[in-house]
């Protein structure tokens, strides 16, 4: 094969040429549709008739927009919270459970992963069965044996957002399991034998040589975590619909509320916009923090 | 031969020939998925469709309606029918096909929610079908109906072809008397609770049902929820009182006990069904259809113990009730395809209702058919007289989901006014946008 | 803490863990075998006195949920084909090609990840419209193919970035191309990898739910995560025992693929890159 033929000297251009043109249809293209959607008047009954301000101004004087955020809010950031600590419990688990050579360790990580390749909308479905309050209903049910209960998991305003959380960590937990599972294995296992010969504490081993090895990892699955989350509607959906009330429906929910039962394209538009923007400032924080370190 | 006797017999051949002849079809493939006729047939029409009939899981209902719908194809020679199922996520189905219609790409034919209906007029994609039905067939209608299918000009432009309405359900072991007032269906509710019940149950979580359930108590206040324009105005003036009052009443059941809290996450009818079953509760706010389902869930001696009654009112001579039900409209501009479309709503309508027990909406079909005229069946056509549709707007999903967000706020210990407030101030901004 | 004591403490919390995880799967299981009246008796038919496989009978004896399962998974390996085929050679240019604004694009891709696809769903909707597109499973394959992409082209070109350089440039030496380098060379040694991503992208895209329910109008075309929603809340009476059986058919293939080659998906998963 002659030099000339040879693709990589037309420059990167070819090798990145069908990733890009894929992305520049599939996203950047409706991307910039969308925004120019949020500077109409577009429903979902009629094309846009006019160019305004008018969506951004119906979003930011919306009252229940406060309400949305701060649901928004708590169960991304108990999401995140929870997910990244149980995450690195289990892993932290498992990886002794590995270096003891204990058995059941793999059968364990393996039912972890199960929860997260359920699709979304079975989830919701699943933990809806779970926590129906029925008197012959699932989680209560098994609470009345033992004497406790009944739980208002989903009509109490409050429960319902723990509820919503707890479905959401039972898939996601196993993301963050395996990026602390493979950063453990990668350690340097002689930091820790040295720390032992140190004479220190199995805590402190862990908060002064394990922790902060793991920072990166840390720091890299907060942020996948975060926007993952706040993309989160489908098992939402399935689950309560975003009620009692408003109490679980967050903004992605909201996004797909106002577009698909209010009609509202335009405003719709504007709270998809307000969703990436967030999703990037979590992005852009965590590129920030990265920087500082290095 | 009178259309009583022909609805019959239609009704009666076809349930007989589903009975024998099912197998033989299947093997010449008239009927399949995503299909309804030969499948060379030169011409097609698309059908969107729920899948409570032709589709159904329980096999006879799906053969009955297999047979009706071969049958009814011989008027259209050359004729296959390409069928498309929907969700029973209905708010969203139907949003999804008015885009689609709006976009030229919709269904020829299909089923809209008589909820939805509004919107579909407004984004004026539904074909007038005056051509296959007479003006003594729309005059029929019950007038509540005919104003929604009907414009100014007086266009048919969809069929309603069977209504629904919301009714109170009790075991009358537990509950003799049958509740005509917000008071006693309070002291019933609390009465069954201390008997062990769960209490009254009804729908209050984040769906439809919520909504439409309800409203029987708002109209029976005094409301309206929308102007004449079509402008929500039910959190104005008069309107705003019996908002609030038939908030109340939701939220006073559930905090005196009459009503377990659960009733905020209740989002399925199915949920009272297995209530019953379970013997959990003697009480529940439900819809007309469940009397047949419940009589298939039931034993038989308990099933028998089960009465309906007209939903109660905030006194005894003041009663409404949420009317919902189901409309097909054509929206093809294919003159041929409105006729086969119209042809369609009427098998429903006539000898389809028969085979469902389900509500005509136009009076010749009761008289025309004895399946009408049971005791469960005369009553709800007398409790139709209460009977109101939901406003045919365009708006209407997003005053639904305002009211879905009220009555969750006030269950869960939300000031009824204030909650009143926010939903009439959300629904008239969503309404400037539309 | 170290020793027996240790050891009887991590299983004590690995039993919390495990109670957590497979609780609300047990409890499905249970509901699935379970007769209409058994659902009613709660925790008492934990194990059901009669376990009926009538539920899963009636489930897939009908033909729609075969072609449901069907559809998801041309769906699913569609749409990985193309995010694997897409990105391959993005991570390749990534990981040994040199040229101006490498980071500031390889940054851009890695953003588009944060772009639910919500927000480009309505636009895409009316895009496929006038292409003619809607309804179609290349509509659908083409945008998972395109959500695949970015963490496809992350995962890769770490996987690219791991491969000794030296390998590449003794075959450059022997005369070879840099394309016959690529097919000779490198792809044979990131083929694990390119396995994983595959497979990786085909888990993700069966769960997918928003993209197939707005741009598949007929039922026939559905995958199976949209059809679920239609045995949610069917009209006949009580029906979670099937509702439970439904599911269970639903996510055990994904689950089966995914347990199957778990060793080589956590590692591509982990292969460094997401380590900061």
């Amino acid at each position: 094969m002659s030099r000339a033929a040879d693709p990589s000297r037309a420059g990167p251009w070819l090798w990145l040429g069908p990733a890009l043109l894929v992305l520049g249809a599939i996203y950047l293209w409706p991307l910039l549709d969308a925004v120019r959607l949020a500077f109409t008047d577009a429903t979902l009954l009629r094309a846009p008739t006019r160019v305004s301000l008018d969506a951004f101004a119906a979003v930011l004087s919306d009252p229940a927009l406060p309400g949305i955020l701060r649901v928004t809010g708590i169960f991304t950031a108990a999401s995140v919270i929870l997910l990244q600590a149980l995450g690195l419990g289990i892993a932290l688990l498992v990886h002794r459970g590995d270096r003891r050579g204990l058995p059941g360790m793999a059968a364990l990580r393996a039912l972890v992963l199960a929860a997260w390749v359920v699709p979304g909308i079975a989830n919701g479905v699943i933990w809806q069965i779970v926590f129906s309050e029925a008197p012959f209903g699932g989680l209560n049910a098994v609470l009345a044996v033992v004497g406790l209960g009944p739980v208002a998991w989903l009509s109490d305003p409050a429960l319902a957002m723990l509820s919503a959380i707890i479905a959401n960590i039972w898939q996601g937990t196993a993301f963050s399991m395996i990026l602390y599972y493979a950063a453990l294995k990668g350690l340097d296992p002689a930091l820790q034998e040295a720390a032992k010969v140190d004479g220190a504490s199995a805590l402190d081993r862990f908060a002064l040589v394990t922790l902060p090895q793991l920072k990166g990892t840390i720091l890299a699955g907060s942020v996948l975590v975060t926007i993952q989350t706040l993309g989160t509607f489908d098992s939402i959906l399935a689950l309560t619909g975003g009620g009692p009330g408003q109490a679980t429906e967050v903004l992605s929910l909201y996004t797909y509320n106002t577009v698909f039962r209010g009609f509202d394209l335009s405003r719709g538009a504007v709270l998809a916009l307000l969703l990436a923007a967030l999703s990037l400032a979590a992005a852009a924080l965590y590129a920030l923090i990265l920087r500082e370190r290095r | 031969m009178t259309i009583r006797h022909s609805l019959r017999l239609t009704a009666l051949s076809a349930a007989l020939t589903a009975g024998l002849t099912a197998p033989s079809w299947a093997q010449e493939d008239m009927v399949t998925r995503s299909r309804v006729g030969p499948a060379d047939a030169p011409n097609s029409m698309s059908f969107r469709l729920t899948a409570f009939d032709l589709y159904a899981q329980d096999p006879k209902t799906r053969a009955t309606f297999e047979a009706l719908y071969l049958d009814m194809l011989k008027q259209f020679p050359g004729w296959k029918i390409d069928t498309q199922l929907q969700t029973n996520d209905i708010g969203q189905e139907q949003a999804r096909m008015l885009e689609q219609a709006r976009a030229g790409r919709g269904p020829d034919c299909a089923m809209i929610d008589s909820s939805s209906l509004g919107a579909y007029r407004a984004a004026g994609v539904l074909q007038p079908m005056n051509a296959s039905f007479s003006k003594a067939e729309i005059d029929d209608l019950f007038p509540f109906v005919r104003k929604a299918v009907t414009d100014d000009q007086g266009n048919l432009l969809a069929y309603w072809w069977f209504t629904d309405l919301r009714v109170l359900y009790r075991d009358t072991r537990v509950v003799p008397e049958a509740p005509q007032t917000w008071a006693q269906a309070q002291a019933a509710g609390l009465a069954s609770a201390k008997a062990g019940y769960e209490g009254l149950l009804f729908s209050g979580g984040r769906w439809e049902g919520t909504a439409l359930d309800w409203l029987g108590n708002f109209w029976a206040s005094g409301g309206d929820l929308v102007d004449a324009e079509g402008a929500p105005v039910f959190g104005l003036g008069e309107n705003r009182a019996a908002f609030i009052t038939a908030l109340s009443y939701y939220a006073d059941l559930v905090t005196s006990g009459a009503s377990p809290a659960r009733v905020a996450s209740i989002t399925n009818y199915d949920d009272f069904l297995a209530a019953a079953a379970a013997g959990s509760t003697a009480m529940f706010v439900g819809g007309s259809w469940q009397y047949e389902q419940l009589r298939g869930t039931l034993a038989p001696e308990d099933f028998a113990a089960w009465e309906v009654s007209e939903l109660p009112g905030p006194s005894a001579d003041a009663g409404a009730t949420g009317a919902g039900g189901w409309t097909i409209g054509a929206m093809s501009d294919d003159p041929e395809k409105v006729k086969l479309c119209a042809a369609i709503a009427k098998l429903y309508a006539g000898p389809g209702n028969v085979a469902q027990g389900l509500l005509p909406t136009a009076t010749a079909y009761y008289k025309a058919s004895d399946v009408f005229s049971t005791p469960t069946n005369l009553a709800y056509s007398k409790f139709l007289e209460h009977g109101r549709p939901r406003p045919g707007v365009a708006i209407y999903p997003e005053i639904a989901n305002q009211i879905e967000i009220a009555i969750g706020a006030v269950l869960s210990g939300g000031d009824p006014a204030e909650a009143t407030d926010r939903a009439q101030q959300a629904a008239q901004s969503a309404y400037e946008r539309l | 803490m170290t020793g027996r004591w240790g050891d009887i403490a991590t299983y004590a919390a690995l039993a919390l863990v495990a109670l957590f995880f497979l609780g609300p799967l047990a409890w499905l299981v249970s509901l699935a075998l379970r007769t209409p009246a058994e659902v009613y008796q709660g925790a008492a038919a934990f194990i059901p006195a009669h376990p009926t496989g009538a539920n899963f009978v009636q489930i897939l004896s009908d033909a729609a949920f075969g072609q449901y399962l069907w559809n998801g998974v041309k769906l699913s390996v569609g749409g990985a084909s193309v995010a694997t085929l897409c990105a391959a050679p993005a991570a390749w240019a990534f990981a040994r090609l040199d040229f101006a604004g490498r980071a500031g694009l390889l940054w851009a891709i890695l953003a588009v990840q944060m772009i639910s696809p919500l927000v480009i769903l309505i636009p895409l909707y009316r895009y496929f419209d006038a292409l003619g597109l809607l309804d179609s499973h290349a509509a659908v394959i083409a945008v998972y193919g395109a959500i695949g992409i970015p963490l496809t082209v992350w995962l890769l070109s770490a996987a690219f970035a791991r491969i000794p350089r030296e390998l590449e440039e003794a075959a450059r030496l022997d005369g070879h191309s840099r394309l016959e380098t690529l097919v000779l060379i490198t792809l044979p040694l990131a083929a694990p990898a390119l396995a994983a991503a595959f497979v990786l992208n085909v888990v993700m895209n069966w769960g997918q739910f928003l993209v197939p329910f707005v741009l598949l109008g007929s039922e026939k075309s559905w995958p199976i995560s949209v059809a679920i929603y239609r045995f949610a809340g069917s009209t006949s009476a009580s029906t979670t025992q099937l509702l439970a059986a439904a599911c269970l058919i639903a996510l055990l293939p994904a689950i089966a693929v995914f347990l199957a080659l778990q060793k080589l998906l956590t590692r591509a998963l982990t292969g460094g890159a997401l380590k900061g």
